[in-house]
C-alpha cells in the first residue's frame, strides 16, 4: 500500500493550557497525527491529572522520586507532547505565552471565560496578536446562556445532560454513567473544531474561535429521547439492559467470577437461532414467543432459560456460540480483558509506548491509541508524556528564539519552572490488596507485566 | 461572512443507522453538498423508534430526522446492474464516500475503495461499522449492547452485585458519528496537503473503548482492574434523592467547604469529621443522610441554581428529556433547529453541537423523504435529461 509522505497535521503547533481529559486528550490525538503539542501548566498549578482523584494509577504503586510525572492518566492523554510550565499569574510570564501564542496555530483552552479576558487574551485581543489562530475554547457550559458561569465538570454534568435519567437498573435510581463521560464528547468535538478552523484557515486565511459547551454535547446524545417528548410527550424511562423493540435482550450470567455475556434478538430469525443454540428447539414454535411482542411480554422468563444455558459457559463461549448460531452477542470484558481481545489486538487499538530508562517507567507501557485506521498514514504514538517542565529551555530557545541568559533568569525568577511543581497534588498512596478491599478496584494481578510480555 | 468551510466538497452518504449519518451530518453543517444515497427499501433508521406520533412509519423516524438534516436524498437500487453503475459514476463526482455496510459488501458489488478510487484518486472512503474492516469480529452481528459489553465500559457501569449496565440510548452510535467525523477531517486534510484520498475504517468498539482513559491504563501500571460501585456504603458523588428528583454533589469547583455547608444549611456538617476529603469518604453514610435531610423538602430547580449561582458548587441535577426540551440554556445556545418537515409538519431538532460564530453550522434543509432530489440530483451531478431519470425509475432502478 502507498504511504503518504507525511502525517496530516505536521508543521502544525498546538498549544494546549487546557487541563484534565477533555482537552489534553484532544490534543493528544492532535498529536497523533502529526502536530507538535506544548502542554502549558502552572508552577502551583500541574495538571488535574499528576494526583487526585482524577490520575489513576502508579507504576508498581511506586510514587518514586516524581509521581507527578508517572500518574497512568496522565501519562495516556499527554503522550507525544512537549512541557513548558510557566507562571501565567505574573505579567512576565504571560509575555512568554503571548510569544508563544504569535507562533502558533492552535490554542485549546479551558479557563473560565474570566480568565482569558482578564488578560486579554479572549479571542478579539488573541486574534490581534495572530489572525490566523485557531482558539478552541471547551467549557462546561458554552459562553452565553443562563448556565455559562456554572461550574461543571462531567460528573455533574451526566446528569444534567441526561444520560443519567436514562441510564440505571429497570424501576431503579438513575445511575452514573463513571468515568468522566462527556469529556471524551468534547475531546472529538474539539479535535473536529480545530481541523475545521484549520481548514478555514487554509481556504480564507484566517482563524477563528470555537465555543465547545460539553453540556450540549452530552444531551446531543440523548437526542431520540428529547425528540420523543417534543414529539410525543415521552417521559423516557430507564430500562436497564432491555430495549425499548427488541425481545431478548440482556446480560447474562456466565461461568466464573464477574463473567457476563450481552445478546439481543432483534427479530424471529434471530430468535429462532438462539432457541436452537440454547438445545430448545421447541421453544421457537412456541407460541406465546412468537411475535416481538410476546417476547417482550414474557422476558422474565425467557431471562431465566437464557441464563440456565449461559451459567456453564465461559463468556467467550457463550459470545461465539451465539455469534456462529448468528445471535448478536458479546461477551462483558474488562479492563485486562481490553489487553488480551483478538479483535482489539488485530485492529492495534492498544499500542505499547516506550519510555526513557530515566523515567524509570519500565520499557513500555500500553495505551489506548486511536479509533481510526487510514490506509496511507500510519499512525503510532510519538513517544510518552513530557516530565514536568521537560521542554521549558527547548521552547524557549528553538520556538521562541530567547538567548540562553533569558531564559536562565526565567527560571531564576520562578516564572518558568521544571523538575518539580511549587505545589504538587496529593496522590494517596494505599497498598493494591487495600483497594480491592475497600471497593475501589476489583482485583489486581501482580504477574501483569508477564502477561502483556513488557518485562 | 465568508463561504463555509466545507462547500467545496460532495459527499455521498451511503450510511445507515446513526453513526455515519451523523457524521455525514456534521459535514453538511458545515458546508459540505451531502447527497445521502439509500437503497430502495431506505435507510434501516428509517423503521427504528421513536417515531413522530408513535406510529412506524419510514418518513416519522424521529431517528432518521435528526442525523439526516442538511442532506439531500436518491434512491438506487444496489442489486441492480444499473444501479451499480449510477453508484460508480457519483463515486466519480465525489470527494468524500461515508458508508456503513458490512465489511466487503460494497468490493463484492464492485463498489469498493479500490475500484471506486482507481477513476478518482483524490476519494476519501470513511467506512464507520461495528468492529471495523480487519479482525475476527469484523463479520459479527452487532447491537448496541454488543459494542458495549466488547468495549469495556460495561463492566464498570452499575453495582457490583448486578449485571454490568448498559448506558441509555445508543451512545456508541453518536460516539461514532463524533470520532468517525474527526478521523474524517483528517483525512480531508491529508487530501488538502498532497491530493491523495484514502480508506478511513472507523471500529464503534475501539471508538467506545477509547473513553476508557482512566480506566485501561491501570492494568498496564499494576495490574490493577476496575469494578462496579458496591451497593451499601456512602452514595456521595452518585445521585441523591431531593423533593421532586435526584442530584449528584461534588466538591471542587469555586466552593470552599465552608460555602457548602451554609448551601446545605445543616450545623451537622459543621463536624471536625467532615472537614477534609479523608473524613467525608471514611463517614460518608452519615454525610448522605444529613445531606439528604437538608434537601427533602427543596427542589431539584432551586438546589441547582443555588448552588450554582450563589455558592459556585459542582453540582448536578437529574434531568429528564422533558426538562432538555425546555431548557433555557440549550435554547440561548442555540442548540435546537426549527425544521418544517414535508410529512411531520414544524418540529424542533437538537441541530448545533457548538458554536463557532465567523463558520457556523448552518441549517439549509430537513432530512429528505426518500429519493425526494432523485431527478434534481441525477440531472445535476451526473447530467442526465429528465426522461433518462423517468426510465431509471419506471424500471425501478432508482
Amino acid at each position: 500500500m502507498i504511504r503518504m509522505s507525511k502525517k496530516p497535521l505536521e508543521g502544525i503547533r498546538v498549544i494546549d493550557s487546557s487541563y484534565v481529559f477533555a482537552g489534553p486528550y484532544s490534543t493528544g490525538l492532535l498529536g497523533d497525527l502529526g502536530a507538535e503539542v506544548i502542554k502549558v501548566e502552572g508552577p502551583t498549578r500541574p495538571d488535574f491529572t499528576r494526583g487526585g482523584a482524577f490520575s489513576g494509577l502508579l507504576p508498581e504503586n511506586e510514587p518514586r522520586d516524581d509521581p507527578w510525572n508517572r500518574m497512568s492518566a496522565y501519562n495516556l492523554v499527554n503522550r507525544g507532547k512537549k512541557s513548558l510550565v510557566l507562571d501565567l499569574t505574573r505579567k512576565e510570564g504571560r509575555d512568554v505565552f503571548v510569544d508563544l501564542l504569535k507562533k502558533s496555530d492552535v490554542l485549546v483552552e479551558n479557563f473560565t471565560p474570566r480568565v482569558m479576558r482578564g488578560w486579554g487574551l479572549d479571542y478579539p485581543n488573541l486574534k490581534k496578536l495572530n489572525p490566523g489562530i485557531i482558539m478552541v475554547s471547551n467549557t462546561g457550559y458554552g459562553r452565553g446562556g443562563p448556565y455559562s458561569a456554572y461550574p461543571a465538570q462531567a460528573t455533574t454534568q451526566e446528569a444534567t445532560h441526561g444520560l443519567a435519567a436514562v441510564t440505571g437498573y429497570r424501576g431503579g435510581e438513575p445511575s452514573k454513567a463513571g468515568q468522566s463521560y462527556v469529556d471524551f464528547l468534547a475531546a472529538w468535538t474539539i479535535c473536529m473544531a480545530a481541523m475545521l478552523g484549520l481548514r478555514y484557515r487554509r481556504r480564507f486565511g484566517q482563524g477563528l474561535w470555537a465555543d465547545i459547551g460539553m453540556y450540549q454535547l452530552g444531551c446531543y446524545n440523548v437526542s431520540e429521547f428529547v425528540m420523543d417528548n417534543i414529539a410525543n410527550g415521552a417521559r423516557g424511562e430507564r430500562i436497564g439492559n432491555r430495549h425499548r423493540q427488541y425481545a431478548p435482550q440482556g446480560t447474562y450470567r456466565c461461568a466464573g467470577k464477574d463473567a457476563w455475556c450481552s445478546l439481543s434478538v432483534r427479530d424471529d430469525e434471530e430468535w429462532r437461532a438462539l432457541c436452537n443454540v440454547m438445545g430448545k428447539p421447541e421453544m421457537a414454535g412456541d407460541a406465546r414467543y412468537a411475535s416481538e411482542a410476546g417476547r417482550r411480554e414474557h422476558h422474565d422468563a425467557i431471562d431465566a432459560m437464557i441464563t440456565q444455558w449461559t451459567s456453564p459457559l465461559s463468556k467467550i463461549e457463550a459470545m461465539e456460540r451465539l455469534q456462529v448460531a448468528g445471535v448478536p452477542a458479546g461477551a462483558v470484558l474488562d479492563g485486562r480483558d481490553l489487553h488480551f481481545n483478538a479483535q482489539l489486538k488485530a485492529r492495534g487499538l492498544i499500542e505499547k509506548v516506550a519510555f526513557p530508562p530515566e523515567r524509570e517507567m519500565g520499557p513500555y507501557r500500553p495505551l489506548l491509541g486511536r479509533p481510526w485506521n487510514f490506509s496511507k498514514i500510519p499512525l503510532a504514538i510519538k513517544g510518552p508524556a513530557p516530565a514536568y517542565g521537560q521542554h521549558n529551555t527547548e521552547v524557549m530557545r528553538d520556538v521562541l528564539g530567547y538567548d540562553e541568559a533569558r531564559i536562565a533568569a526565567l527560571h531564576a525568577e520562578k516564572l518558568a519552572v521544571e523538575g518539580k511543581p511549587t505545589k504538587p497534588r496529593e496522590f494517596p498512596m494505599m497498598g493494591m490488596d487495600k483497594r480491592v478491599e475497600i471497593g475501589r478496584l476489583a482485583y489486581w494481578e501482580p504477574d501483569y507485566r508477564e502477561k502483556l510480555g513488557i518485562l | 461572512m465568508l463561504p463555509a468551510t466545507l462547500d467545496d466538497l460532495k459527499v455521498l452518504d451511503l450510511s445507515q443507522g446513526l453513526a455515519g449519518p451523523i457524521c455525514a451530518k456534521i459535514l453538511a453543517d458545515f458546508g459540505a453538498d451531502v447527497v445521502k444515497v439509500e437503497p430502495l427499501s431506505g435507510d434501516a433508521s428509517r423503521g427504528m423508534a421513536p417515531f413522530f406520533g408513535k406510529e412506524s412509519h419510514p418518513e416519522k423516524s424521529l431517528v432518521y430526522l435528526l442525523a439526516n438534516l442538511n442532506k439531500r436524498g436518491v434512491k438506487v437500487n444496489f442489486d441492480d446492474a444499473e444501479g451499480r453503475d449510477l453508484l460508480r459514476q457519483m463515486a466519480l463526482k465525489a470527494d468524500v464516500i461515508i458508508e456503513s455496510y458490512k465489511p466487503g459488501y460494497l468490493a463484492s458489488l464492485g463498489l469498493g475503495y479500490e475500484t471506486l478510487s482507481r477513476g478518482n484518486p483524490g476519494l476519501i472512503m470513511v467506512s464507520i461499522t461495528p468492529f471495523g474492516q480487519t479482525g475476527p469480529y469484523k463479520d459479527y452481528k452487532n447491537e448496541e449492547i454488543v459494542t458495549y459489553a466488547l468495549s469495556g465500559i460495561m463492566s464498570i457501569s452499575g453495582l457490583a452485585d448486578s449485571e454490568p449496565l448498559k448506558h441509555g440510548g445508543m451512545q456508541s452510535q453518536y460516539e461514532g458519528g463524533l470520532a468517525g467525523t474527526v478521523g474524517t477531517l483528517a483525512a480531508i486534510t491529508a487530501r488538502d496537503m498532497l491530493g491523495e484520498g484514502q480508506h478511513v475504517d472507523v471500529s464503534l468498539q475501539d471508538v467506545v473503548t477509547s473513553t476508557l482513559v482512566i480506566h485501561q491504563p491501570m492494568y498496564g501500571w499494576v495490574g490493577a482492574v476496575q469494578g462496579r460501585r458496591r451497593p451499601s456504603g456512602s452514595n456521595y458523588g452518585q445521585v441523591q434523592e431531593c423533593k421532586d428528583g435526584y442530584f449528584i454533589w461534588q466538591t471542587g469547583g469555586g466552593a470552599e467547604w465552608s460555602d457548602i455547608i451554609e448551601f446545605f444549611g445543616s450545623e451537622q456538617l459543621k463536624e471536625e469529621r467532615f472537614a477534609t476529603v479523608a473524613g467525608r469518604a471514611l463517614h460518608g453514610i452519615d454525610l448522605d443522610r444529613i445531606v439528604l435531610d437538608a434537601t427533602k423538602d427543596r427542589t431539584m430547580q432551586e438546589l441547582f441554581l443555588t448552588a450554582s449561582e450563589k455558592y459556585h458548587m459542582l453540582f448536578g441535577i437529574v434531568q429528564e428529556p422533558k426538562d432538555l426540551a425546555n431548557c433555557p440554556h440549550l435554547d440561548a445556545r442555540e442548540y435546537f433547529q426549527e425544521v418544517d418537515h414535508p410529512v411531520m409538519g414544524k418540529i424542533k431538532v437538537p441541530f448545533r453541537l457548538w458554536s463557532m460564530p465567523d463558520a457556523p453550522a448552518v441549517y439549509r434543509r430537513a432530512s429528505p423523504l426518500l429519493g425526494q432530489h432523485n431527478s434534481e440530483v441525477f440531472v445535476e451531478m451526473l447530467g442526465m435529461d429528465s426522461d433518462r431519470v423517468a426510465a431509471l425509475a419506471a424500471k425501478g432502478v432508482i
